[in-house]
């Protein structure tokens, strides 16, 4: 038996498969540029070529695009992003007591004590020092973003970077490299300066103990994960999956709940065939004019979302 | 004679008293809709940039009464407990509004001190005069409306669920659902009930306000403050949750001084703004019931 998680994010759109011994046997990790339905079935369709006969015993969706997801899947479990990064965390390492995760679009930390979520924050209203943000900086310098963190470990000094805003950081850098600084000493301070910022607004206040985990796609950077070893003067786990965990966990949850109602909801690999369509509409019913996203699938409507009250999106489960 | 209203601010905490004195003065009334998309469109558009969400909100509830009235109320409130202060922001309300609003009919705008009976009636007899020039009138209109603000209860007491959470925070962020993203109802679906300031005694707060190094300037900052504090030392919830407008001066030193109080006590921090994708708010609120709930296994 096999257990699939997705997590769709503001970034990638992340599938995993699991074995029964909750090993990852597969990983998928996609853009989702803004769609999230044809990412999961870009995803599907992979892995219909090669596992088309598998059963799947359970599926798990997370990430900002759950709902959605969970819909066009049949999804066993919809979790939201801390507790599934949590659960697979805690999976790999019952030890672990810090999770630091840096998405696309969000940061978050996760405290754990004992086993379970004692403590958790993310970022408020600004995302300096997202996944976005360091892929935007990394375009702009014409850097490929997977040499970008080599940059950093290649200075020897840091430029001081403004790290509170991303509008700031950007202008600081831009002044910098005009005054002739060096790309790596900027990158290795804006390295700086995203972590000094996490720690100063995500992680504010917060007990940070070992063992210290780095999740999410910015773990990937090095010059990341050196600069929070440097700033918390611990040593940084990032476990080999680091960029699906929130997939691993949801996956693990769905395994969960499947096997206690004894069966999955999961509408199966063909997904990746149907066609799919989004239709936007103002519900005028009454003065919230919610704006009312549609699903269709191969001409048959199976979800709505968006509406404030829960009249459209009731009606789906009806279905 | 119509009298507009806008439903934004602190009229949920005192539309009794408001809707009952015009009513009684025997002029039509008009109460804007509740906060709605348009409503923050127009609010957004006319307001200054670096007002809180609420108060945007609260142009926007002007903004579509404008037409429909003959006389607008933009309360000026200062003062609704001695000693103490509301946020700048409501004393320069009116102001704002005349400067970024056009084509405003005309406007009370009379200072409202509301901690003693004496001082709301100077109000009362102030704005009364915009509409009648019969005394006694006025007076009964004030006494009925006193009489109905003091019957009226606001908040919520909900010990029936699996969990508990204290919603704390202004009260137009706990009560404008189109704010707040109907999170009480939210909470509900989740097996969470709220309770709210509101079903606290006064003296508990004022007991709960000493263990701070000076008496709070604001009202509402005292309330948050002496609301959080109880229920943390009485144990009568599972977690906080502060609803709090991006940029709001008063919260930002609110929430150190609660986590200072409370340590390690769940806490959830919902910063609100213009935003009506309800994806983040979600994330944050179903992860901190499955926090409380120790949801994991």
């Amino acid at each position: 038996m096999y257990y699939l998680g997705v997590d769709v994010g503001s970034v990638s759109t992340n599938l995993v498969l699991l074995d029964n011994n909750m090993i990852v046997v597969e990983k998928i990790y996609i853009r989702t540029r803004g769609s999230p339905i044809k990412a999961v079935q870009d995803g599907f369709k992979i892995l219909k070529d090669k596992y088309d006969n598998i059963q799947i015993g359970g599926v798990g969706a997370t990430g900002s695009g759950r709902h959605i997801a969970a819909t066009l899947i049949g999804a066993d479990a919809v979790k939201n992003e801390i507790t599934s990064h949590a659960v697979a965390a805690l999976e790999i390492d019952r030890e672990v007591k810090t999770i630091i995760e840096i998405g696309g679009q969000d940061s978050k930390i996760i405290i754990l004590r004992n086993g379970v979520v004692s403590d958790f924050a993310m970022n408020t209203v600004c995302a300096a020092g997202t996944g976005s943000f360091i892929d935007r900086q990394a375009e702009r310098l014409d850097i490929p973003i997977e040499e970008f963190g080599d940059y950093a470990l290649n200075s020897n000094m840091a430029v001081r970077i403004a790290g509170r805003c991303a509008v700031f950081a950007e202008s600081d850098m831009i002044h910098k490299q005009q005054l002739g600084y060096d790309k790596a000493d900027i990158i290795r301070g804006l390295c700086d300066a995203l972590v000094r910022n996490y720690l100063n607004n995500v992680g504010k206040g917060k007990e940070i103990l070992p063992k210290v985990f780095f999740q999410g796609g910015v773990a990937a950077n090095k010059g990341i994960k050196t600069a929070f070893e440097r700033a918390l003067g611990l040593e940084i786990v990032v476990p080999k999956d680091f960029n699906v965990m929130g997939a691993i966990g949801v996956a693990i949850l769905g395994k969960e709940v499947a096997e206690k109602e004894g069966q999955t909801n999961f509408k199966g690999l063909n997904l990746a065939d149907s066609i799919f369509e989004s239709n936007s509409f103002e519900c005028t019913d009454c003065s919230n004019r919610c704006e009312v996203v549609k699903l269709i699938e191969n001409n048959r409507h199976i979800g709505c979302f968006g509406d404030r009250c829960g009249k459209w999106s009731n009606r789906v489960k009806a279905l | 004679m119509i009298v507009g209203i806008p439903k934004g601010l602190l009229y949920y905490k005192y539309y009794p008293f408001f809707t009952n004195f015009f009513n009684e003065l025997g002029v039509e009334l008009v109460v804007s809709q509740d906060t709605n998309k348009d409503i923050l469109d127009e609010g957004v558009n006319y307001c200054i940039d670096d007002a809180c969400l609420p108060v945007k909100i609260f142009h926007g509830h002007v903004a579509v009464l404008k037409e429909k009235c003959d006389i607008i109320l933009i309360p000026r409130i200062m003062q609704v407990r001695k000693k103490e202060y509301i946020c700048p922001k409501f004393c320069g309300l009116p102001e704002m509004i005349k400067n970024t609003i056009p084509d405003l009919p005309r406007i009370i705008d009379k200072p409202i001190y509301a901690f003693s009976r004496k001082k709301l009636y100077t109000w009362a007899k102030e704005a009364g005069s915009m509409i009648t020039k019969d005394k006694n009138r006025i007076k009964s209109a004030f006494n009925y409306a006193v009489m109905e603000q003091d019957k009226y209860r606001l908040g919520f007491n909900d010990k029936s669920q699996q969990l508990t959470v204290a919603l704390v925070g202004h009260p137009y962020n706990i009560f404008d659902n189109y704010i707040n993203m109907n999170i009480v109802k939210k909470l509900k679906r989740l097996g969470v009930g709220v309770i709210t300031e509101e079903f606290l005694e006064d003296n508990l707060i004022d007991e709960e306000i000493r263990h701070l190094y000076k008496k709070p300037f604001w009202t509402f900052a005292r309330n948050s403050y002496g609301f959080a504090s109880n229920v943390y030392r009485k144990n009568l919830v599972d977690g906080i949750i502060y609803i709090s407008s991006f940029a709001c001066g008063i919260d930002s030193v609110v929430i150190e001084l609660i986590k200072e109080r409370i340590g390690n006590f769940p806490l959830l921090i919902l910063k609100i703004d213009e935003h009506t994708g309800e994806a983040g708010l979600d994330t944050r609120v179903e992860a901190f019931v499955d926090m409380l709930g120790r949801g994991l296994r």
